[in-house]
């Protein structure tokens, strides 16, 4: 009996071992494998033979379709297979011209003049016109998705000729270029995507049935070809055999969606993959010691900040200016960077570092914990006060709220303020009570919606976020002011002149703290060329190549 | 005749849960905070009115409460489960696409567990109190007792990057492109495909989040099949049997085993039933996309038709299994039969 027992035991062990390291020589198209690198030796760079690239990257979305990709990553998809009139080429830089050929503004700023590149095709092989131009941007603005904001100050398009769009803006707006270049705003193939029920009419929001379309294949003029996508599981993106432009030496990608940052780090390590894009410090210290694997750390333009409240009735003491500065000297910026991981970073105030205008960091040394009581002290709070501080479920870039609301409450028991951690779920309240203004204190992130200094404005009196501060325009009419002359100054020296002021203004008085940019940190396998970190497109897969 | 009338019952009563079901789903998500609105908008589109109205339009949620309720009994008789508020597809698409994922590997992970349980149960009931029993229940009470997402990074940990023995996560190596659908489940449209190699590397890649899975219902199956087999072997008669000389062996396997499996077979089928309503941590780690993965992201996006969606398909995975036990219970035991 025990010998049975044994033997079917050992039946057993040896079945899934087989099953483990079974394959052979498969004919046809692709290689023979099994999944165990060790098994057959091979790895993510002769998965598919030639240059076949495997990305993996973190899920949390459920659409490809231009007209309404809002999340960090689908823009490695859209701007692989898409293109947009101008583009970041590189991650602090400009707005460079892609699908445009040249530009002008004119002098009140209220129209912009965009003449097409000649000889551009979508991989269909149509031509691209400015008729395409002018759909793309009003499927978008139709369709009231997420992104569709982003058009609200394009009054009317006009197309004179094939090659002419000219957009006539409701006010100047200095960001347009850093907006048209967002992956929402990425120039459709108008013909392809009209035949598969796409329209741009002013009731696309109901109309529009080509997200299943747009879903399973792309149809743009960008280097590659969605040819695959399985919700959760992996998009492969295939060379589009009649791109107009210089394509790089990568044929394939194949795109896991892994959002697990240890399975990333496993799979990268053992070949499997050649970039992960959400690696941790963990996984980053575990990735040391492995060959052929090289790591990126740097500062992301998402910035997590204090709000309190202006307005006395939901801020209460903290909406006095004086507890307002001792706060932001009371806060350990050293230390949430150390909570926040490598790369982090302080930045000066509210435009973060790497934006155009930014006046830099914060000084290190800011922090004075005696200054901040004696501030206290002045405000009429000698021995500090009890307060809730509420935070919500969301991360930033992967770090808890709730860390950080942690480590202030500490920060501010050095200074005799109790604050009480009130935990609310985003959607259960938390939103809704942020969106109206009647959050008193809270501790919450900004992730930026197009990459333009302009974007941080919002933060002014009488602004989006400012006004969710209970900071109105008529608490500080000047620097609400510099809201409209910085979408005024299309001038970039204008520009940078009066984004210093504002930050300059802010740097020690206002509602609101930056404490922090978060990190991002992406892992790559060496035989690769010219991975980076990218704020608009999370990773620009048009500027990799293989070794 | 009799049969027929058995499963005609069960139908009717099927469709009646189905709708109590979905019923008291849709009044616990309406009740619970949470608005659809909030969850799914960014914090730019919540502040244009139009765009707030157009979403609420697009998916019903500015009808009053009970209009939503009956439009959505209406189409649930057409089968219609609605349109999910996150992805903007049908929520039975959704269900259809990333079911397949989940059975595929919920029947792998059952069948380890019902093999291996079964088998530690007799060794642990024949053995009693001896070093391999211990060992068999210290297997077991690991078994039930592991959290499954850190035996799940714990496996992968060990067999795919420190041993190399298994591959990684996913349902398919990087050289294979997904079979055709036919059944969504890639061993078997791999071999409808006739790609045996792709087969075999769908097949491998089930291993160890199946493992993972089997793990629990092994451990209970372990425990059930072992102390039913213990009261089984002392009852008078298997003492008869053992008087007229029958062998150990075949008195478990003719005799007791046939016995002691009934109430098995109910842990196997809550298993079975537990297994198939996914497994978000373990999905998530595997980089599996199935049930867990869809009903996890539609609870953070408060999609109330995809959580719905997801409540009837687990109630119905529930009611499918508890029928198809009941008619196994008839074949071992031909007393149910006849009541």
């Amino acid at each position: 009996m025990k010998k049975k027992l044994l033997a079917m035991t050992l039946c057993l062990a040896m079945a899934f071992s087989c099953v483990a390291c079974g394959g052979s020589k498969e004919s046809g198209d692709a290689a023979a494998t099994t999944g165990a690198a060790e098994a057959t030796g091979e790895t993510a760079a002769d998965a598919s033979g030639s240059n076949t690239v495997v990305v993996a990257m973190g899920g949390g979305f459920s659409t490809l379709d231009p007209g309404y990709v809002y999340e960090k990553y689908p823009p490695v998809v859209v701007t692989a297979c898409y293109e947009n009139l101008f583009k970041f080429y590189t991650n602090d830089g400009a707005p460079e011209p892609c699908l445009a050929d040249t530009y002008e503004f004119s002098e009140d700023g209220l129209t912009l003049t965009v003449k097409l590149k000649d000889g551009v095709t979508f991989a269909s092989g149509n031509k691209m016109t400015s008729a395409d131009v002018a759909f793309s941007i009003n499927h978008c603005k139709n369709l009231q998705g997420n992104p569709s904001f982003m058009t609200e100050t394009i009054e009317s398009i006009e197309t004179p000729d094939e090659s002419t769009v000219v957009f006539h803006l409701t006010q100047a707006d200095s960001a347009i270029l850093s907006k048209l270049t967002y992956s929402a705003l990425a120039v459709l193939d108008s013909a392809v995507v009209k035949e598969n029920g796409g329209t741009d009419a002013a009731d696309a929001a109901t109309a529009d049935t080509a997200q299943a379309y747009l879903d399973t294949t792309s149809a743009g003029s960008g280097m590659y070809i969605m040819t695959s996508y399985i919700p959760d599981d992996e998009i492969i993106l295939e060379k589009n055999p009649n791109y107009w432009g210089e394509g790089t030496n990568v044929d394939k990608y194949i795109i896991k969606i892994q959002p697990d940052a240890n399975t990333q780090m496993m799979t990268l390590s053992m070949g499997d993959v050649d970039v992960a894009l959400n690696m941790t410090d963990d996984t980053i210290a575990e990735l040391e010691s492995v060959e052929n694997v090289e790591i990126l750390n740097a500062a992301t333009k998402t910035v997590g900040f204090v709000m309190m409240n202006m307005n006395e009735t939901y801020g209460g003491p903290v909406s006095n200016p004086k507890v307002q500065q001792a706060i932001r000297k009371a806060i350990d910026y050293a230390g949430v960077q150390m909570i926040c991981g490598q790369g982090t970073l302080t930045p000066y105030d509210i435009i973060q570092v790497g934006f155009m205008g930014s006046k830099g960091e914060r000084k290190t040394d800011y922090t004075n914990v005696e200054e901040a009581k004696k501030l206290l002290a002045e405000a009429g709070y000698p021995n500090g006060f009890d307060i809730d501080l509420t935070v919500t479920d969301l991360d930033m870039e992967g770090i808890l709220l709730t860390d950080l609301a942690q480590k202030l409450k500490d920060d501010l028991a050095q200074i005799g303020i109790n604050a009480n951690i009130v935990a609310q779920p985003w959607a259960a309240g938390y939103g809704d009570a942020y969106r109206d203004g009647t959050l008193g204190f809270t501790v919450m992130y900004w992730g930026i919606d197009y990459n333009d200094p302009n974007v941080q404005l919002e933060f002014l009196p009488g602004a989006v976020v400012g006004l969710r501060a209970g900071w109105t325009a008529e608490m500080n009419p000047e620097l609400a002011a510099m809201y409209q002359e910085t979408m005024n100054a299309t001038d970039n020296d204008a520009r940078i002149a009066i984004l210093e002021k504002i930050q300059d203004a802010m740097y020690e008085d206002g509602p609101f703290v930056m404490i922090a940019q978060a990190p991002a940190h992406i892992g790559y396998n060496t035989r690769l060329d010219g991975v980076a970190i990218s704020d608009p497109y999370a990773l620009d897969l048009t500027l990799i190549n293989v070794k | 005749m009799e049969q027929l009338k058995f499963i005609g019952k069960r139908l009717l009563y099927l469709v009646v849960m189905l709708l109590g079901v979905a019923t008291l789903v849709f009044i616990l998500t309406k009740m619970i905070p949470g608005d659809p609105t909030v969850a799914n908008l960014s914090q730019r589109a919540l502040n244009d009115p139009e765009i707030v109205a157009a979403y609420r339009a697009k998916h019903g949620l500015d009808e009053p409460v009970i209009v939503q309720y009956f439009i959505y009994i209406k189409n649930l008789l057409h089968f219609d489960l609605g349109t999910s508020i996150r992805t903007n597809k049908p929520v039975l698409d959704e269900l259809s696409r990333c079911y397949p994922a989940t059975i595929e590997l919920a029947l792998f992970a059952i069948v380890i567990a019902a093999v291996l349980g079964i088998l530690f149960g007799i060794i642990s009931a024949i053995r009693r109190n001896s070093i391999l029993d211990q060992i068999v229940r210290a297997i077991s009470v690991t078994g039930v007792s592991i959290p499954s997402f850190w035996f799940a990074l714990l496996v992968l940990f060990f067999f795919y990057y420190k041993l190399k023995i298994f591959p990684g996560p996913g349902r398919l190596s990087n050289s294979f492109a997904a079979p055709a659908t036919v059944t969504g489940m890639y061993v078997i449209d791999s071999l409808i495909e006739g790609n045996i190699p792709k087969a075999l590397d769908a097949l491998s890649h089930l291993v160890l989040p199946g493992t993972v899975l089997a793990a629990f219902t092994m451990g209970l199956i372990t425990r059930t099949t072992r102390s039913n087999l213990l009261d089984v072997m002392s009852t008078d008669y298997i003492r008869t049997a053992k008087a007229k000389g029958l062998g150990k062996l075949g008195l478990i396997l003719r005799h007791a085993l046939g016995n002691a499996l009934i109430p098995v077979l109910t842990v196997i089928g809550l298993g079975l039933g537990n297994l198939l309503g996914g497994m978000v941590l373990v999905e998530t780690i595997f980089n599996w996309p199935g049930v867990g993965q869809f009903a996890y992201e539609s609870v953070l996006s408060t999609d109330f038709p995809s959580i719905i969606g997801v409540a009837l398909l687990i109630a119905l995975n529930y009611m499918v299994i508890n029928t198809v036990v009941d008619i196994l219970y008839g074949l071992i035991d031909p007393r149910v039969r006849c009541n």
